[in-house]
């Protein structure tokens, strides 16, 4: 999962260049529709397939769980795999109107685009007796049977549940041997983390002989638009704000009232202590403008010394590299201060439940074969082997509700990369049941042990009153005012935090900047949102 | 553009032609209709016109065909209606974006970059022409032409990566040897006052070579006696550069420059792009960049064509008053 969200990141980097084709030819794109799919023979039984996969995924036809299903749905499938530029391709899809059958992928098409193309699917909140395997899923996921209703009351793409993921996409890492090379104990707040950063930039933490090679901070690339994951945001644990995904564009719910912590005092703090450690060369000058790759390269090191003291990531292995992760641990959330008021928190990410994960086309002719197949993808043992792997040689059947995921078969591959080559992982339509007994892969499990010093801080969170549920819909006019508001808050938001952070001068600056946002329509999506939150939760 | 003046010179020779002729028919020509002289010639002249019915065909299809989707910026995009099916709303997305409050970042951010880049941009392949056109050896001529327009090849994505290694904050060359000199930390790629000279300068060392050749064409039509009288009336280097090789330029730049006027708020959105975080923002955000996050990323199809849209005739109004400039006080012109 780390490895695939890095490689998403880096590759939708690199293909924004392409993307921007598409929109020097964005007249001619709309006009243009291709056609994607159709050509489906009348036999009963073919459907055509789009999947939006890993790029390390083996062909379709070369994975044995492909062939399980077939006979099981008793489909033919003909697949379509696409591994890379599927926003620009999926514009051009969706426009031309001319979808294939099914449709596979992580949030493959957002709720967004079903609001303008949701005539395009079958409503599959129709065809439930067909889909036992999927109303069982609505019955007993808290939230799955209210992510997939759209505004409209359809249910035209259905998500996934993996009961064994980690709540939680991020994880804080210090290096444990750094603080032990130079005798500090494990910082329990800000002060005492600065104190411990400071030591790791003026002394030899790696051992090495070079003193000035250490970095003590960083982070992953903040884009333009918002805060991604692996970034400080998750500092604002520290005063008691849940945020999720990494950020995002700042709206968090604190009992029951949306707020966005681009304006609070907790995101003030924050940034007043990194743009002291950003003054006393703490963090790495390369941090605003190196690319994903260069940060994920110097998480790794050079051979045996590490690098970075402080950072964030999915897993360590995935930040730091297999040489160098039994150097970090995984540290619990720490309070601004000792004694704070505030409760100590942590990101809420709902990586559990992933929307849209599989749609079918309203001009489906092999209306059953399709339905048939949706049905099967949530099956018990199909949900297995789509993220782990086929039965029998990536995934052990102990007994009915048993499962153990082995090591790779070929013993030179990381468990991770494995999982990408022999399945859909988090692109598949899953539903990993709750009642299983898993011994989980090394990747996962990594993920999950890492995440116990979560606990406590997650515990502190009560979804009910201090997260934005996923399922909330925002009807589409006010979602159009949101991203257009978005556009300017961000652009004013992100080079802010830019500018606090390696400027300084934040109380200064900051009242002009609150009063900025909020005229930029700040307020305006917080009344938005709220709306869409009460709406949410009364219905 | 270059399709209307072939099309244009062609239009008046043939006029002349047409003229004679009726004088001899001793005929008023203002009487004649539009399409009747435009058949009489097709008569006269078809081979002409066949030559330049695929420009024709292209340009229709490509061109003007595909304007009916400019209405998408006077109506609401609905999918299930069509391009052309969403309700009428008139110039609403227009007062959207002028009401924007980045709206005069924007402005100001696309003009800096795309004029830096018109006027540097403009004058050093004149300069790379002429200096190349000094080389003496054939073969060395070649070989630093070569070498000079290579990195017009290099994909955009490449450019910026290598731009993000040479100039990073730690380990970069560039940086090291600017501290060498003296800078103080220098950040290329974070500094809002460096964005523009990074960009202007990387876009010159990619493209010089590239807009020389032209230069270079019109340079080698340069008839060998003027050289030659030149140097008899005693004119060093320089005054031969100044005296015979400009002249011989002067039309071509000022083509040029017209053509270069209609692009004066088109900035390369993917560079750009690629080269904005967060600390660059405030001068990188340009029209482009803009539309992209408005309309691709957030589906707001008419919001994004209406900026086009204003994008375009800004850039048209300043093409057609560059030419009328030209036209007036260069004698020379698109039309």
């Amino acid at each position: 999962m780390g490895n695939h969200s890095t490689a998403t990141r880096q590759r939708s980097v690199r293909h924004l260049a392409r993307t921007a084709t598409a929109l020097a030819a964005g007249g001619a794109l709309l006009l243009s529709g291709c056609s994607a799919g159709g050509g489906t023979p009348e036999d009963g039984e073919t459907i055509t397939v789009l999947v939006v996969k890993s790029g390390l995924t083996k062909p379709m036809k070369d994975i044995e769980w492909v062939d399980q299903l077939e006979k099981q749905a008793e489909v033919k499938i003909k697949w379509q795999e696409i591994a890379a530029d599927w926003d620009q391709k999926k514009a051009t899809l969706l426009a031309s109107g001319d979808v294939p059958d099914l449709i596979i992928g992580s949030n493959v098409i957002t709720d967004s685009e079903l609001s303008k193309y949701g005539s395009l699917f079958e409503d599959l909140g129709e065809h439930m007796d067909e889909l036992p395997n999927v109303r069982d899923m609505f019955g007993e996921v808290e939230g799955a049977e209210q992510m997939a209703t759209q505004e409209d009351g359809a249910v035209y793409a259905i998500p996934s549940w993996y009961e064994y993921w980690p709540q939680a996409s991020v994880r804080q890492y210090i290096n444990q041997e750094w603080l032990d090379n130079l005798g500090l104990d494990m910082p329990r707040d800000w002060d005492e983390l600065y104190d411990v950063l400071v030591q790791f930039e003026e002394k030899d933490a790696n051992g090495n002989g070079d003193s000035d090679d250490e970095i003590p901070m960083d982070w992953a690339p903040v884009p333009t638009w918002g805060f991604g994951y692996f970034n400080p945001m998750e500092l604002l644990s520290s005063v008691g704000i849940v945020t999720s995904n990494g950020g995002g564009q700042g709206t968090y719910v604190q009992d029951g009232e949306v707020k966005n912590f681009l304006v609070s005092d907790g995101y003030r703090q924050t940034l007043e202590f990194l743009s002291k450690a950003w003054a006393a060369g703490l963090i790495n000058p390369d941090n605003f403008t190196q690319d994903y790759a260069a940060y994920q390269a110097i998480g790794r090191g050079d051979g045996d010394d590490a690098r970075v003291g402080f950072s964030w990531g999915w897993t360590a292995s995935d930040r730091f590299g297999a040489a160098l992760d039994d150097q970090y641990v995984s540290m619990a959330p720490i309070p601004r201060k000792l004694g704070q008021r505030e409760p100590v928190v942590w990101g809420w990410d709902f990586y559990n439940l992933n929307p849209n994960h599989i749609l079918m086309s309203k001009k489906t002719t092999n209306k059953d074969a399709a339905l048939r197949a949706i049905n099967e993808f949530y099956s018990q043992d199909m949900s297995v082997q789509t993220l782990w792997g086929t039965l029998g040689k990536d995934v052990e059947k102990i007994d009915d509700t048993t499962y153990e995921v082995l090591p790779p078969a070929d013993p030179e591959t990381d468990s991770s990369t494995w999982k990408w080559q022999e399945t859909l992982g988090d692109a598949a339509p899953t539903w990993i049941r709750g009642g299983l007994d898993v011994t989980l892969p090394q990747d996962l499990d990594e993920a999950v042990v890492e995440s116990e010093p979560l606990q406590d801080a997650l515990a502190a969170v009560n979804p009910a009153t201090d997260t934005f549920p996923q399922y909330i819909k925002v009807p589409q006019a006010d979602r159009d005012q949101i991203a257009l508001n978005n556009t300017t808050v961000m652009n004013v938001a992100m080079s802010a935090f830019a500018d606090f952070i390696t400027n300084g001068d934040i109380e200064g600056k900051w009242d002009a900047y609150v009063s900025q946002l909020e005229k930029s329509g700040l307020t305006q999506n917080v009344d938005l949102l709220q709306k869409a939150y009460d709406a949410g939760l009364g219905g | 553009m270059t399709l209307t003046s072939i099309q244009d010179a062609d239009g008046s020779a043939v006029e002349a032609i047409v003229d004679s002729k009726q004088m001899l028919d001793d005929e008023p020509p203002r009487r004649r209709s539009f399409l009747a002289s435009v058949g009489r010639d097709f008569r006269l002249r078809w081979e002409l016109w066949v030559l330049v019915l695929p420009a024709f065909v292209a340009t229709a299809i490509f061109a003007y065909v595909p304007m009916y989707g400019i209405q998408l910026a006077f109506r609401e995009f609905d999918f299930e209606k069509g391009l052309t099916g969403g309700d009428w709303v008139g110039l609403t997305y227009f007062v959207q974006f002028f009401n924007s409050p980045l709206f005069w970042d924007l402005i100001r951010n696309t003009f800096a970059i795309s004029a830096s880049v018109m006027v540097f941009g403009f004058f050093a392949p004149i300069v790379l022409a002429l200096l190349i056109n000094q080389i003496v050896g054939t073969r060395i001529r070649r070989f630093v032409q070569t070498v000079t327009y290579l990195p017009h090849f290099i994909s955009v994505v490449v450019i910026v990566g290598m731009l993000a290694i040479f100039l990073s904050p730690t380990t970069g060359m560039i940086t090291r040897v600017a501290e060498f000199f003296g800078a103080d930390n220098p950040n290329f790629l974070g500094s809002t006052s460096a964005f523009v000279p990074v960009y202007v300068i990387s876009e010159i060392w990619q493209h010089c070579g590239w807009s020389s050749i032209i230069y270079l064409a019109a340079l080698s039509n340069v008839d060998p006696q003027l050289y030659e009288a030149a140097q008899v009336d005693g004119a060093n280097r320089v005054q031969v550069i100044r005296h015979v090789d400009l002249p011989a330029l002067a039309p071509t730049m000022a083509v040029l420059f017209i053509l270069s006027m209609g692009t004066v708020l088109s900035t390369g959105f993917e560079k750009i792009y690629l080269m904005q975080n967060t600390l660059n923002l405030p001068v990188s955000e340009v029209i482009a960049t803009y539309a992209y996050k408005i309309g691709i990323l957030n589906g707001q199809f008419s919001y994004a064509t209406a900026i086009g849209l204003f994008n375009t005739l800004i850039n048209f109004a300043f093409l057609i008053a560059a030419n009328w400039i030209a036209k007036r006080y260069a004698n020379t012109s698109l039309w």
